[in-house]
């Protein structure tokens, strides 16, 4: 009886081996590989990227940002500017003015109404939405004077709005989610969170099976225009760094995101294309120069100038990222807000050196570690938890050992804890910091370089951890806030970007762009760093 | 006996309780779920204080574990920041079958975990099933041909399975069937997932992906079983009544097989008894591996989000299904063995 | 008829006993002769060896010193072993990380059979309310998943401990977490075995006699019941040091077990599993997994060794 049994069984299992590979269907099927599972659909809810790249494809906001950085008009008729009217002069009135064809998946059209819908919903009480910025904040009134216009009014002139207004939260269907709130209170709990059903997208979700996949087709009532695929398949896979490969090598997927340098060669040599995709990170060293937390070595900047020319930065970019990316130049790297010919400093060890004895940093008692006053200079240099980072640490460690500069080494599971939660960056517990650090990408703002941000008891949120007070680059960012003129803020930024290299108070590591594999079967799909998914409609696959 | 079963049903309520309380207890002091939240854009600080009104993350520990045990429809929250509290909560809590929302999804937890236990069952209970097939096999032959070529062969090779790490066991399947063949033009198996979506959903595909895992982890259940079912067999033979039964003549094969092997059962049936409810967490390694939506997994992801809902949710399900089956294996114990009664 | 081979006996004429062999050279014997356990102590004395003898061969200076300009090269003859990601030796990184899974190993046991002995032989010995008490807490604690139990440990106690100075290196607080967390996961099914040990010889002659005496009850334990227990114990505690590095092995897979610089085989493990490198570099995951298999195996098969020579019944297997 077991025999025949596992007779069976085996006969069963060699059939399917023969059957399933040929059975290959003629249908348009991208597959994504996703490491994490997107936590809800409903943008109000969720900033995380896994989540956000679907609720694209399902939910369109006014305006895409593509693969130039550029902004590109989806539901508006064109980009708000002072000349077309959109901003008012003084920059406190946006008026967003609508396609007049825009309708749900399920017919019903999508106006304004929706819009003010959805700012009403991001402040309701009874919503735990994830985020209200800038709406709580910054913003006065939202109106909706008529089916295709809708108008926000700012408390004050607000640069950043093309990355803020209705991207992150676009608008919802009132028709749809109005009845629940009112009958339950709250939109938590919603069964839309999981369907998107009505959505404006260019896709609907066809099918959710938790932990395993998300199944997308086209939405046929779009006003984008219909997707030349027949689906767009999200294989939900483990973050285990060798899953994502093997599916990816074997075909089981097409698209893989957030590769390592080392997948990426491999990848490449299996015939995979390999995309940089600007996302506004940088790997960079954060300095301490705050007088309270800092060794005293790091407030001479000529000192910080000397570690940095002793951190051979090519060479790390070569060995432990296979030379799939460059040297960063600035904070800002990879956008257009860069100080023009940005270079970053040479790897000059010997200058280092003596940069140091010109400061005064000299090994004075023979144990192999320069020092001044009697303090010796070890400077403590501290990361998380990423393997990359801890090679680094190892490599730089060495380094300056061989130039007389003691380094100790520290990896944090809570690197990114603010003040108040006893972060080790936050409260000062440091020497250089190393971390991919980004602004509000897209937009380059940034609170890290301000005055008012330094930590402290009564600023226990303060997000300038080096701890970097200069008045003049201060007046800068404030007036750069203000700025809606494109041009202008340009002009501020490569000001900034300026005063922070000549300080070495942030040192550029890495361009930590995102790297994507795509199969090369998959024809036209851009990648953009805003929002990744935005051409997903254009994508197609050759037979 | 029935005076028995409620005796144990009641000692087991406050170990229950005892446990719940210990890993609720961890679960908090572990971390913040808010500073994870935010994936790569990190929670705005004013946002962070909101929501953590708004999700009762700034009660006391003790106040959050009792509105989980007992729900907080009874009480008054404060909703809308003002400092006032004036809304009822909407939470019925554990006692009452509500296990509470999950702090990320906003699902309901147990709706949640539901999902994805008919995957790890199947994964689980094939496994079990296929590895007890063999354990058996493996176990009494070795047993009964002692120290043949055959034993230490076996017993050799189930030692190092034994020993080695369940994940390089997974990951070199992977590697040498589906990675491997597939570059050698052989018939491959997946990478992972339950489906391949261009093929569908079907009863073939489904079982093509479990191939691999399940091989992982029977690779490594059998070497412990096996073992334990040679000793036991071992015992057995060599015990007087074994040796009564050859002395009087009775032949090898049902000495064997109807002595020998039914009181070498016994122990393995507790052995499987009280295994089976850990069934229900997973293979946390080789679900990560193969990407299998099971339990196990959902555990991880969900402990990396230090979301508390689902993590008590599961972690009590488990325990409640201990104690559940130690019971149940006590009992078919006294079944099974008329030497033993409980008062 | 069936003769049955019976050992002589001896009869010492002078002094008119019979010598029979005291009870720990007839478990040194029955060790003896069980093949497999011969096997796996030459095994394990190689293991130990290697990360002596290395230790004196290689500095640690030399385990740790990287150049990336020779990163992940194959085996030669200067790096027998080949290089890791930063180009660090292999060979000298295994001797050196050999050290920490042991140490791990033995430590995390250390902790798991003091504290399943303390527990098992209080529950057993004074019996009543301390004895129900302990034992629901035991209970409690098995029904948790271990796995899952240690996930949640480490994660607790991640980053909570500073890095400490050890003979000379500085290790990982992770190193202490991780002992921690084997320790407090598994010493209960020793407790269990030694209660019902310490349950049968209890009741036993010379424990009541004690009693009469008046010698007082922890001397009773310590002198008279443990001693008793013993084999469980030493059993179990070799059992353990293979579970222990196991699963350090596993908890460090997952990211939250002994976290770099300081090296362990587990977490070399965790390093060689990105895809380029299980591809074309197999020697970052050869050699730590072969010294694994090698240690865990040996450990194996002297603890089936240790627990058949314990077991007098083993005699009348040939």
């Amino acid at each position: 009886m077991k025999r025949r049994l596992l007779l069976v069984l085996t006969l069963m299992l060699a059939l399917s081996l023969v059957v399933a590979p040929t059975l290959a269907q003629d249908r348009k099927v991208v597959t994504v590989s996703y490491t994490q599972e997107p936590l809800t659909l409903n943008p109000l809810y969720v900033t995380q990227w896994f989540a956000t790249n679907v609720i694209d494809m399902l939910l369109t906001p006014p305006w895409f940002i593509d693969d130039k950085q550029q902004a590109v008009p989806v539901q508006v008729t064109e980009i708000p500017s002072v000349e077309n009217g959109g901003i008012s002069e003084d920059g406190t009135v946006i008026t967003l003015k609508l396609r007049d064809d825009l309708k749900w998946s399920d017919g019903e059209p999508l106006t304004s109404a929706d819009y003010v819908f959805t700012y009403e919903m991001i402040m309701a009480d009874g919503n735990t939405v994830s985020s209200r910025d800038p709406w709580e904040t910054k913003v006065a009134s939202v109106t909706a004077p008529d089916a295709t216009t809708v108008v926000i009014t700012f408390n004050e002139s607000f640069a950043p709005w093309l990355t803020a207004l209705f991207t992150a939260s676009p608008a919802m269907p009132e028709h749809t989610l109005r009845p629940i709130f009112d009958a339950e209170g709250t939109l938590d709990a919603a069964e839309w969170n999981k369907t998107v059903n009505p959505g404006s997208g260019s896709f609907i979700l066809n099918e959710w099976e938790t932990g395993s996949f998300l199944s997308l087709v086209p939405n046929e009532n779009s006003f984008a225009g219909t997707p030349k695929l027949n689906e767009v398949f999200f294989r939900i896979l483990a973050d285990d760094g060798t899953s994502q490969n093997a599916a990816l090598t074997t075909g089981d997927a097409d698209i893989g995101v957030f590769l390592t340098a080392g997948d990426a060669v491999e990848l490449e040599g299996a015939g995979l294309v390999i995309s940089q995709v600007a996302s506004g990170y940088n790997e960079g060293w954060y300095l301490n120069v705050n007088p309270d937390t800092a060794h005293p070595a790091m407030l001479d900047v000529n000192v910080r100038k000397a570690l940095v020319m002793a951190f051979n930065r090519q060479q790390i970019v070569d060995d432990l990222l296979f030379g799939k990316t460059r040297v960063a130049t600035s904070y800002w790297d990879g956008s257009q807000y860069v100080r023009p010919d940005a270079k970053p400093y040479d790897y000059n060890p010997e200058e280092a050196a003596a940069m140091l004895d010109a400061a005064g940093w000299v090994d004075s008692n023979g144990d192999g570690t320069r020092d001044k006053d009697g303090t010796e200079l070890v400077l403590r240099f501290i990361a998380s938890q990423r393997q990359i980072r801890k090679d680094v640490q190892a490599v730089v460690q060495q380094a300056f050992a061989e130039i007389g500069v003691g380094v100790e080494t520290s990896n944090y599971d809570n690197f990114f804890d603010t003040y108040g939660e006893g972060g080790p960056m936050s409260t000062g517990q440091y020497d250089i910091g190393e971390y991919s650090g980004s602004s509000q990408f897209p937009d380059p703002n940034t609170a890290d370089f301000l005055c008012s941000e330094i930590p402290s008891d009564e600023n226990p949120e303060g997000a300038n951890w080096i701890g970097y007070c200069n008045e003049e680059l201060d007046a800068l960012f404030q007036e750069q806030l203000k700025t809606t003129d494109p041009a202008a803020r340009v002009a501020l930024f490569q000001q900034i970007d300026q005063i922070i290299f000549d300080e070495a108070v942030w040192v550029g590591v890495w361009y930590d762009a995102d790297l994507w594999a795509t199969n090369a079967r998959v024809i036209d799909a851009k990648y953009s760093g805003a929002d990744p998914f935005w051409n997903a409609v254009n994508w197609d696959v050759s037979s | 006996m029935g005076r028995y079963i409620i005796r144990r049903l009641l000692q087991a309520i406050p170990l229950v309780l005892f446990v719940s309380l210990t890993i609720f207890t961890l679960l908090q002091a572990t971390g913040d779920p808010l500073a994870t939240m935010g994936g790569r854009s990190p929670t705005k600080s004013e946002d962070k204080a909101r929501l953590r009104r708004q999700l009762g993350l700034d009660k006391p520990l003790l106040e959050q574990y009792l509105y989980w045990l007992i729900g907080n429809d009874w009480a008054k929250f404060d909703r809308d920041g003002d400092g006032i509290a004036e809304a009822p909560g909407t939470r019925y809590g554990v006692l009452r079958g509500d296990f509470g929302t999950s702090i990320v999804t906003k699902r309901p937890a147990m709706e949640i975990i539901v999902d994805r236990l008919p995957n790890t069952l199947l994964l689980m209970v094939t496994a079990e099933i296929i590895t007890l097939f063999f354990a058996l096999i493996i176990g009494v032959i070795s047993a009964v041909k002692q120290y043949s070529i055959f034993d230490n062969v076996l017993s050799g090779f189930s030692f190092i399975t034994f020993s080695m790490p369940i994940f390089l066991v997974g990951f070199g399947l992977l590697y040498i069937f589906a990675v491997k063949f597939r570059e050698w033009g052989l018939p491959y198996l997946p990478t992972g997932g339950i489906f391949d979506p261009q093929e569908g959903r079907s009863v073939s595909q489904l079982a093509l992906h479990m191939i691999l895992p399940v091989a992982t982890i029977t690779i490594i259940s059998v070497a412990g079983y096996s073992r334990y079912v040679r000793s036991n067999m071992l015992e057995v033979i060599n015990s007087d009544y074994i040796r009564t039964a050859r002395a009087k003549g009775l032949t090898e094969r049902s000495i064997l097989y109807r002595h020998a092997f039914k009181n070498a059962a016994l122990p393995l049936a507790t052995l499987i008894g009280l295994d089976l409810p850990f069934l229900l967490g997973g293979a946390v390694v080789t679900e990560r591996i193969f990407a299998w939506p099971g339990t196990g997994r959902l555990f991880l992801d969900h402990l990396e989000l230090l979301d508390y809902s689902v993590l008590m949710g599961l972690l009590m399900l488990i325990t409640v299904a201990v104690v559940i089956f130690q019971l149940l294996t006590d009992l078919m114990y006294t079944w099974l063995d008329p030497r033993i009664r409980y008062s | 008829m069936a003769t049955a081979t019976v050992k002589p006996v001896r009869l010492n004429l002078v002094e008119g006993e019979a010598q029979a062999q005291s009870p720990t050279q007839r478990v040194i014997k029955r060790f003896v002769r069980h093949r497999a356990a011969m096997f796996g102590l030459v095994v394990l004395i190689g293991v130990l060896a290697y990360i002596i003898v290395g230790s004196f061969i290689f500095t640690e200076a030399q385990a740790n010193y990287n150049d990336t300009s020779i990163r992940l090269q194959a085996p030669s003859a200067e790096h027998p072993f080949g290089t890791d990601r930063i180009g660090r030796d292999i060979l000298a990184r295994t001797i050196y990380g050999g050290q920490i899974s042991l140490m791990i190993g033995f430590l995390a046991v250390v902790v798991e059979v003091g504290l399943g002995t303390a527990v098992g032989a209080i529950a057993g010995y004074y019996g009543g309310w301390i004895d129900a008490i302990l034992m629901r807490i035991t209970e409690a604690m098995l029904s948790i998943p271990s796995l899952l139990l240690l996930l949640v440990m480490a994660k607790f106690f991640a980053g909570k401990f500073a890095p400490i100075p050890f003979f000379g290196r500085t290790l990982s607080g992770s190193v202490i977490i991780i002992i921690l967390i084997l320790g407090l996961t598994s010493w209960m099914s020793l407790a269990r075995i030694v209660r019902s040990n310490v349950l049968s010889i209890k009741e036993t002659e010379f424990v009541l006699a004690a009693k009469a005496l008046g010698v007082p009850n922890w001397r009773i334990i310590i002198n008279h019941i443990l001693p008793n227990t013993l084999a469980s114990i030493i059993v179990s505690l070799t059992l353990g040091v293979a579970t222990a590095i196991l699963t350090e092995a596993y908890v460090s897979f997952l990211g939250l077990g002994v976290q770099s610089p300081t090296a362990s085989w587990g977490n070399m493990l965790t390093e060689a599993q990105e895809f380029t490198v299980i591809k074309n570099a197999p020697w970052y995951w050869f050699f730590p997994s072969l010294l694994i298999l090698l240690t865990v195996l040996s450990i194996n098969f002297v603890g089936d060794g240790l627990r058949d020579a314990f077991d007098p019944r083993s005699d009348n297997k040939v």
